[in-house]
């Protein structure tokens, strides 16, 4: 192995190994969406009641921002010591993280729903369900999307610190090519892929973001 | 209370449970801690995650339970405090006399045989743990130097070392230092003599500090692979220092009640693994780039899964 260079020695370990990395990228991605989904779950709905209770806003996005700054390995091993080691531990770590973006966007967006259109839906007779589910959201659509973006890009990092809790993922790969001896291949074949799903995943939320926002939507 | 409190507590509420309920069950795609789940726990050696992979393997195969590896901790106290608390069911690799000093804080004798006795029935008595038959290889502290040095300096067992000890450089294991019957206190006193400079460090490095040229001589694991791809000496313990320490799987009693199937199953790795082989093993993955993975998975497919023999 000694006369290859890195680059050699890379397609080397992914020739041979590459069954077990595949899968590790599995675990990594399922790790990351699981908390980003979760957060999405509980921090849209927050982000939609503190747009109507704005007095409250505050406070969340306080609580949300404290998160937030507490780095990543001491909340990791903060919440290690309530669930102990293993995959749940950096799920609800990647949750945590995941909830500032979602709820702050969801807010933003709620609040740039533009009050004229608002009057208009209220006008035609709307319900306050209708209003939210026929012009509010669809309207903010995109901005939470962004959000969304953002939280996954964040927890595909995060994910990759959840090796030292043993949760496994690519993180794990990287944490092995550290031990190695000549472990610079084995350090790239596991930070290529995390850097790969955070490039992927963001032109992909990307998208539809665009997709998703009104301002592109042509009216038929 | 006043009415925003309440509220903000009913935002709250949620969050909270969505963590009671997450911590209770299993997300399709991981194997989390449902009951079919077998949970290994490995520390972060080449060693540990083969043998972790290898029970991976063998659980798969002869069973339909689900697997996980809590990898990458960092000591044999880590693992068997995670063990303890039940956040896992098994350890990949424990050392008996490990244990027997770290664990159950003895010093009393270094005579391989009761110490694998003792360890045995106080970890079944005091923590409800089995300890499973030997692996089949012993892993245990030994001095190594290159080649070259030992030519220069005529070195063939640790007593030869006595007349360069007091210039040398050494690279340890960083638990050896504190360790009472078997560490450096005691060796002090068995061979006569101290090194110049000490330095303990992670297990995994000293080997190639010794390759290149950093350290003079190094007190590593016997099993490790490294000592065949940089042609290491190893030097003869002749005062018989280092007791061999066995290597086997140790599993939570609870795990074993709840999953019947585990207990033949990790019985059939019983002597399997002689030290040339586990040798072998560690050198493809130091070596060759190998995965622990790919290697425990070639393994037992070349040794078919360990069929027939004892059940």
């Amino acid at each position: 192995m000694q006369n290859m260079n890195i680059v050699q020695q890379l397609f080397y370990y992914f020739a041979h190994n590459g069954m077990y990395v595949l899968s590790q990228f599995d675990r990594h991605f399922l790790i990351s969406i699981y908390g980003v989904v979760f957060a999405a779950i509980v921090g849209i709905p927050i982000g939609i009641f503190i747009a109507k209770h704005r007095k409250l806003s505050g406070w969340v996005i306080g609580i949300a921002n404290v998160i937030q700054t507490v780095p990543s390995l001491a909340m990791l091993s903060l919440i290690m010591l309530a669930l102990g080691l293993g995959v749940n531990t950096v799920i609800v770590t990647v949750f945590l993280y995941a909830l500032l973006p979602i709820i702050k966007n969801t807010y933003t967006g709620m609040l740039n729903v533009n009050a004229d259109v608002l009057d208009a839906g209220k006008g035609m007779g709307m319900t306050r369900v209708q209003i939210l589910r026929l012009i509010e959201i669809p309207l903010s659509l995109s901005v939470i999307m962004a959000g969304i973006r953002n939280a996954l890009v964040l927890a595909i990092g995060i994910t990759a610190i959840g090796s030292f809790v043993g949760a496994g993922g690519l993180g794990d790969i990287i944490i092995r090519g550290t031990n190695a001896t000549n472990g610079g291949a084995i350090i790239l074949a596991g930070a290529l892929p995390t850097a790969l799903m955070a490039i992927i995943s963001d032109s992909v939320l990307g998208f539809f973001e665009r997709k998703f926002d009104p301002t592109n939507r042509t009216s038929q | 209370m006043t009415k925003k409190m309440k509220r903000v507590i009913k935002l709250f509420l949620p969050l909270v449970a969505l963590v009671v309920t997450l911590s209770g069950c299993s997300l399709p795609g991981l194997g989390g801690t449902s009951d079919d789940t077998v949970r290994i726990a490995a520390q972060n050696t080449t060693e540990q995650q083969i043998m972790a992979a290898i029970i991976q393997g063998m659980i798969k195969h002869y069973s339909n339970l689900d697997t996980t590896v809590i990898n990458n901790l960092g000591s044999a106290t880590v693992s068997f405090q995670a063990q303890k608390n039940d956040e896992a069911d098994l350890t990949a690799i424990r050392f008996n006399g490990t244990d027997y000093q770290t664990i159950l804080k003895k010093s009393a004798t270094k005579d391989p045989k009761v110490i694998a006795a003792t360890v045995k029935r106080d970890f079944q008595k005091k923590y409800h743990m089995t300890y499973f038959p030997s692996y089949g290889f012993a892993d245990t502290y030994q001095f190594m130097v290159t080649q070259k040095y030992a030519k220069e300096h005529n070195l063939n067992t640790v007593s030869d070392l006595k007349k360069t000890a007091p210039q040398m450089q050494v690279g340890i294991d960083q638990i050896w230092m504190n360790r009472k019957a078997d560490g450096y206190g005691a060796f002090q006193k068995t061979y006569g003599f101290s090194f110049g400079h000490v330095y303990p460090m992670q297990i995994g490095l000293v080997y190639n500090a010794l390759a290149s040229n950093k350290m003079d001589a190094i007190l590593g694991y016997s099993t490790d692979g490294r000592i065949g791809s940089y042609n290491l000496k190893l030097l003869k313990d002749d005062k018989q220092f280092f007791p061999p320490y066995q290597a086997s799987v140790v599993a939570n009693d609870k795990a074993l009640k709840r999953n019947p199937q585990l207990r033949p199953i990790l019985k059939r790795l019983d002597g399997k693994i002689p030290l040339k082989t586990m040798q072998r093993l560690n050198y493809q993955v130091d070596n060759n780039l190998q995965e622990p993975a790919t290697v425990a998975n070639k393994f037992l497919k070349d040794n078919n899964y360990f069929e027939g023999g004892q059940n």
